[in-house]
């Protein structure tokens, strides 16, 4: 007994030195399936095409740029595979490149716009399941393909994700000009009773930069290949993409169905109530005015009383910002909008919001989750209405323009 | 050090139980009753703090459980019991320490780590488990104020970017369905449970049976405040999002510009669930010192053979935590509602002085 | 024990005996009667021009067969004993006190003209203020208490002094405020002290291991100062004090953690500059003993706790170092440990050599080599800062910043919470005569937080600290 007793008050020590040399051992072995930053492919962003055989993923991974801090932007380069499920894709690149794939800070995730007339959340679940994944990552879909779009070579920055990121900064939204999305909020609109959501349409338009222009100067290394790592350099190409997102996808039962065009986005904008730095332009005497929006309240109601009805009700405060034509310094002074202008004005958001109306009626795409509103206030009616809803509900536009001198 | 003090243990019921329901138990009842989330938990909670009210007015004779079930019962059939009681509480800890390495693997590391990385926690399990259970108290002084500014943090970080419509239309689910999910949601609530076996560790103060009820429904309230916001936020995707407490801060606007700086609030909070996790196992092997003595060594050694049991069950089961999850949820329930409700609520019937010897 | 004779020539011979260095002298003399006197004592040790001028030449010329009382009055010198005991009296000498003896004496006389070498009483160099006292304690305990006694002309403030060493016999001088701080904690100290039976007390330092009730722990149990002011404004708060002879620096017990964040500068300034000074000094010390760790735990477990623009630039820094992220760290952190143990030691006129070395060739040569990374360098130098912003716990938190980088580097962010989950269950249950090492948060006493990281207008520190459980409960009265 007193031996074991003697046992055991050697054993706290015994133990901390064990621990202590497990930890020493471990720290310099690093061996607990460690992949540390020198083996990680940091994806900035994904584009996801369909294919006969499944799916084809774009990965844009970020490299790093050295020492060099001449150059501005962030350097990347893009990566693909293929397979029949995403997974299988980034398992390729992983194979390819033996870096291991990390999406945490994967920002945007784009679809082809074939790729998104069909559900797209075959592609989209496995970014959802992902645990590792960041769901507040953009969504969008794009012209022609992902592809495409993510080896573009963007004017503004070396990474062509990081170009089309900025166009759905906080400041553009306050804009009007775009409606972001991301992959929460979008999956809650598919799996929720609407089954519909949104996403931003990107197209890219050609920017004549000359050889000399353009963010990524001579340190761009975003390129494309074939289902292979590279890095061409795109040194002396003149012909660089800007990106544009002023349209939006409607999805119904995660396919695409519609596309909003820049008004009715704007209009859109508006009853979400974001728009706080905007521009709209109206018409006085035959001659535009632009006007300046410097507030905004947007609300989408569903009156369920006898007849469902949607009210779409925007609150903005004008001002006048721009006239086509050469104005007496007095109007310019003052920025003062006339009746006229006013009337314009409601008349053009009146038309924005009925033909955005009757873009989600005709598509099918229940955009203002007006069957997730009818079953908060009413399950019976919901039951009653839920399929039928977009094709019986009354429309009431409620529009209230103040002006700002 | 012996003694918890009051303000302790109501650090202790509004600050540091509420914890351990952050991390899984939202999903879960997410999954059970949708929108109707909150009743279930509310019920579980008031069901809690009533038997807490109980079990404070027991505490007046200032004795231990132990020391009730010897004045009634006699020492060996006492021993017995507390035996049983021990066991119960180890196999309280498992769940919640699978959970936490669950949590530990998802949110701590990018990849998938190697088993031996969470095996660190039971370095430190094994470590408080020996100390007596005195120590709780002083610990809770040092988390209530990490857990509040974790918990308030995360509430403050995510709270703009909820939409509580998402909590209509109220009891829809209907009676059935959120009894059930009370039922199948009560393994999470133990406190009651654990406060048994800290009876006779502090002083019954007057009042502090009300009190410490009071106590636990403001940890409550907080709790029901999270999950009404985390259903805002994740509507009909909740029962996806397992370690909502990790994720549910990165949406507000300031953590693109700033980085994820919502992680010095969930820091904050695991280092309040370690000490949490770990309470279960601590008190089953303060049952088993009661039931064996003391001594020098005998208490690391129960220490150590507790911790090395859930070690083992919680490397077994890595890959079974589902099957795991529901079998304690599901079939086991009944056993939590007997250890953590009747019990404890019994337990007024025990005699508070020692039989008169004839 | 032996006592003397009344024999001289008998007494002297066993005294010389009990003594046998070469260092110890005796000097003959014989008064206007011719009665013989040896005075005794140890060369470098004794102040021989005051012997001569107290002591020996008044008693030459006294005439007359005086007594034990009569050579005491003709003796000049104010420090006069005396002592049977040839033992004792020959400890006296060592220590530096001559001892007179003289035919017929059956006491001897010991006369005070120690030779003190002392530095002056100056600024110390770990605790320069800039509002303030600028004193600071020397080598010599009488100095120090005298240091001390000027601080507090109260009757109720006790010296005791006690003997620790069996060969040093180091003097050392336990001070505390009778009524104010706690009988128990008195008695402990004083019986822990006369516990320690050891040859050779050389440092404060060495009392420190006795003192603490877990000695080979990693948290400091005993506080230290070089500051009469602060020293003195601990025993007023209840503490026992103590002075060791031949230390500069001051003990003092309980030892509460919050003690080292109080600067001596934070009660002579406005108490928003000094809350905000204490709580920029955690913050420092917490950013120093964590930064390191979190950043490598984050290159190699877990890239989100960068943000990413931050994380690309790391990346690049990092892309062609040979060494892991963690070894990496490890190597920084060692030669920054390296420079500052060597800048301490080197002789002032090199120093300016090191820092070139240490700066110029061993950073920024390193980093154009690609050895090691700039942010490596950078986490570092400012860690290395962070730690001195609370320099009492330089060495505990140094030891803590390493631990902490290497389970950082082999667990990962997981395993720096576990490290912290062990350290404040560590501190929670570390006590230290009766006080927690972590009070007042650990167990909460509000009043006490009043002097903590956020301190309170003087006028509001009414009471001294509770955790101390001095009876003596009121500092300040009738003050609104």
């Amino acid at each position: 007994m007193k031996k074991f007793e003697k046992f055991l008050k050697t054993v706290p020590m015994k133990l901390y030195i064990i621990f202590s040399a497990i930890f020493v051992f471990t720290f310099f072995s690093n061996d607990f399936g460690l992949v540390d930053i020198q083996k990680t492919a940091i994806i900035l962003a994904a584009g996801i095409d369909r294919t006969d055989e499944g799916f084809h993923l774009t990965a844009q991974i970020a490299v790093p740029k050295g020492s060099d801090r001449n150059s501005c932007g962030t350097a990347s380069i893009n990566i693909e595979g293929d397979g029949k499920t995403v997974s299988d894709c980034v398992t390729q690149i992983y194979s390819k490149t033996g870096w291991v794939p990390k999406l945490i800070f994967c920002n945007l995730i784009l679809i082809g716009e074939e790729t998104a007339k069909e559900d797209v959340f075959d592609g989209l679940d496995f970014f959802l399941r992902n645990e590792y994944m960041q769901d507040s990552c953009t969504v969008a879909v794009c012209e022609g393909t992902a592809k495409d779009m993510l080896t573009s070579t963007s004017a503004l920055d070396d990474t062509s994700s990081q170009s089309i990121e900025k166009i759905f900064s906080d400041a553009t939204q306050k804009s009007g000009t775009n409606v972001k999305n991301t992959l929460k909020d979008f999956s809650i609109g598919y799996y929720g009773r609407s089954k519909s959501s949104y996403m931003p349409f990107v197209r890219a338009f050609e920017q004549d930069c000359g050889a000399d222009s353009g963010g990524g100067e001579g340190s761009s290394a975003s390129g494309s290949g074939g289902g292979s790592q590279s890095a061409s350099d795109n040194k002396g190409e003149t012909q660089k993409k800007i990106y544009f997102a002023n349209e939006t996808a409607l999805f119904s039962e995660g396919k695409m169905v519609a596309l909003l065009g820049p008004e009715e986005t704007f209009a859109y904008s508006l009853l979400q109530g974001k728009v706080f730095a905007g521009t709209m332009t109206a018409e006085e005497d035959g001659q535009p005015v632009t006007l300046s929006i410097l507030s905004n309240e947007g609300k989408i109601s569903l009156n369920t009383k006898n007849k469902p009805k949607v009210i779409l009700s925007i609150k903005t405060k004008l001002r006048l910002y721009n006239r086509g034509v050469p104005a007496p310094i007095d109007d310019v002074s003052k920025g003062e909008i006339s009746e006229k202008v006013k009337e314009s004005a409601q008349e053009r958001l009146t038309q924005y919001c009925n033909r955005l109306w009757e873009i989600c009626k005709s598509s099918g795409c229940d955009l203002f989750q007006l069957n997730r509103d009818l079953y908060r206030t009413s399950p019976k009616k919901y039951a009653e209405w839920k399929d039928t809803i977009l094709s019986v509900a009354d429309l009431e536009i409620k529009l209230k323009i103040e002006k700002i001198n | 050090m012996s003694k918890i003090a009051p303000r302790q243990l109501y650090f202790f019921f509004a600050c540091i139980a509420p914890l351990g329901k952050l991390v899984l138990l939202p999903t879960q009842l997410a999954q059970y009753s949708a929108n109707d989330l909150l009743f279930p938990a509310a019920i579980n909670f008031l069901l809690q703090a009533g038997v807490i009210f109980l079990i404070m007015l027991l505490s007046r004779s200032n004795s231990t459980f132990f020391d009730l079930l010897v004045n009634t019962f006699g020492k060996i059939t006492a021993k017995i019991l507390i035996c049983i009681f021990s066991l119960f509480l180890i196999f309280v800890s498992f769940l919640p320490i699978l959970e936490q390495k669950l949590f530990i693997q998802s949110v701590f590391y990018d990849t998938l780590p190697s088993t031996v990385a969470f095996s660190t926690f039971f370095l430190f399990s094994a470590y408080i488990c020996a100390k007596p259970a005195g120590v709780l108290g002083r610990t809770w002084d040092i988390l209530a104020p990490l857990a509040i500014f974790g918990i308030v943090g995360i509430l403050v970080f995510s709270v703009a970017n909820a939409d509580f419509a998402a909590l209509a239309p109220v009891g829809v689910t209907g009676a059935k369905s959120i009894f059930q999910s009370t039922l199948y949601t009560v393994s999470w609530f133990y406190d009651s449970a654990m406060l048994l076996m800290l009876m006779g560790r502090f002083e019954y103060q007057k009042g502090m049976a009300w009190k410490s009820a009071l106590f636990y429904l403001l940890g409550a309230a907080v709790i029901l405040l999270y999950l009404a916001i985390f259903f805002g936020i994740y509507e009909g995707i909740a029962v996806r999002q397992i370690f909502s407490f990790a994720k549910i801060g990165k949406y507000n606007s300031g953590v693109p510009v700033l980085g994820r700086i919502d992680y010095l609030f969930i820091f904050s909070l695991t280092l309040g669930l370690s000490f949490y996790c770990t309470m279960p196992l601590h008190l089953g092997v303060t049952c088993l010192v009661q039931a064996f003595g003391g001594g020098k060594y005998r208490p690391a050694l129960f220490s150590v053979g507790a911790n090395l049991i859930i070690f083992i069950l919680t490397i077994l089961m890595t890959y079974h935590f589902a099957t795991v999850n529901k079998t304690v949820n599901e079939t086991l329930c009944y056993l939590f509602l007997v250890f953590c409700v009747l019990i404890p609520a019994f337990a007024l019937l025990l005699r508070r002085k020692p039989r008169e010897k004839v | 024990m032996t006592s003397i004779t009344g024999v001289l020539k008998q007494d002297a011979e066993k005294l010389k005996n009990l003594l046998p260095a070469e260092d110890i002298l005796t000097f003959d003399f014989q008064n206007g009667e011719g009665l013989s006197f040896q005075c005794i004592f140890a060369d470098a040790v004794t102040d021989k021009e005051l012997l001569a001028d107290e002591v020996l030449r008044p008693l030459q010329t006294y005439s007359g067969k005086p007594t034990t009382d009569e050579v005491k009055k003709a003796v000049i010198s104010p420090e006069v004993r005396t002592e049977k005991n040839l033992q004792k009296l020959a400890d006296e000498i060592l220590a530096g006190n001559p001892v007179l003896l003289w035919d017929g004496a059956d006491e001897g006389l010991i006369v005070g003209t120690k030779k003190v070498f002392v530095r002056s009483v100056t600024e110390p160099p770990t605790d320069v203020v800039i509002k303030g006292p600028r004193e600071g304690f020397i080598e010599d305990v009488k100095i120090n208490t005298s240091l001390v006694r000027r601080r507090f002309k109260t009757p109720d403030l006790k010296i005791e002094m006690i003997k620790i060493g069996r060969q040093s016999q180091t003097v050392v001088a336990m001070c505390y405020l009778e009524g104010t701080t706690v009988e128990q904690t008195i008695k402990d100290v004083r019986k822990k002290l006369k516990e320690i039976d050891i040859d050779y007390i050389p440092d404060s330092s060495y009392l420190t291991h006795f003192l603490s009730s877990r000695p080979y722990s990693l948290m400091k149990q005993v506080g230290a100062t070089e500051k009469p002011d602060i020293f003195c404004a601990k025993i007023a708060e209840g503490r026992v004090g103590l002075l060791v002879d031949g230390s500069p620096i001051a003990l003092t017990v309980p030892y509460l953690l919050v003690e080292d964040f109080q600067a001596s500068e934070d009660y002579y300034v406005p108490e928003y500059r000094a809350s905000f000074t204490r709580i920029l000094r955690l913050f420092a010390l917490i950013v120093a003993i964590y930064l390191p760790a979190f950043y490598i735990s984050a290159q190699l477990f877990k890239l989100q706790l960068f943000p990413v623009r931050l994380l690309l630039t790391i990346s690049g820094a990092i892309q062609d170092i040979p060494l892991s992220p963690s070894l990496e760290m490890l190597l920084v952190l060692l030669v920054l440990e390296v420079l500052n143990e060597a800048s301490i030691r080197m002789p002032k006129y090199v120093g300016m050599a090191l820092s070139v070395v240490g700066a110029l060739v061993l950073g920024e040569t390193a980093v154009s080599a690609g050895f090691v990374s700039t942010p490596a360098i950078i986490i570092i130098a400012f860690s290395g800062i962070g730690l001195y912003a609370v320099p009492n716990l330089i060495e505990q938190t140094s030891v803590l910043r390493l631990a902490m980088l290497f389970v950082a580097g082999s667990v990962g962010t997981y395993g720096i919470i576990l490290l912290t989950a062990f350290v404040i269950l560590y501190l929670v249950t570390t006590e230290n005569y009766g006080a927690p090492l972590v009070a007042p948060f650990a167990p909460l006493v509000k009043r006490d937080l009043r002097d903590t990281f956020v301190k309170y207008n003087i006028g509001s520190l009414k009471t001294r600290p509770r955790t101390l459980g001095s009876k003596n409960k009121r500092r300040l009265k009738r003050h609104e």
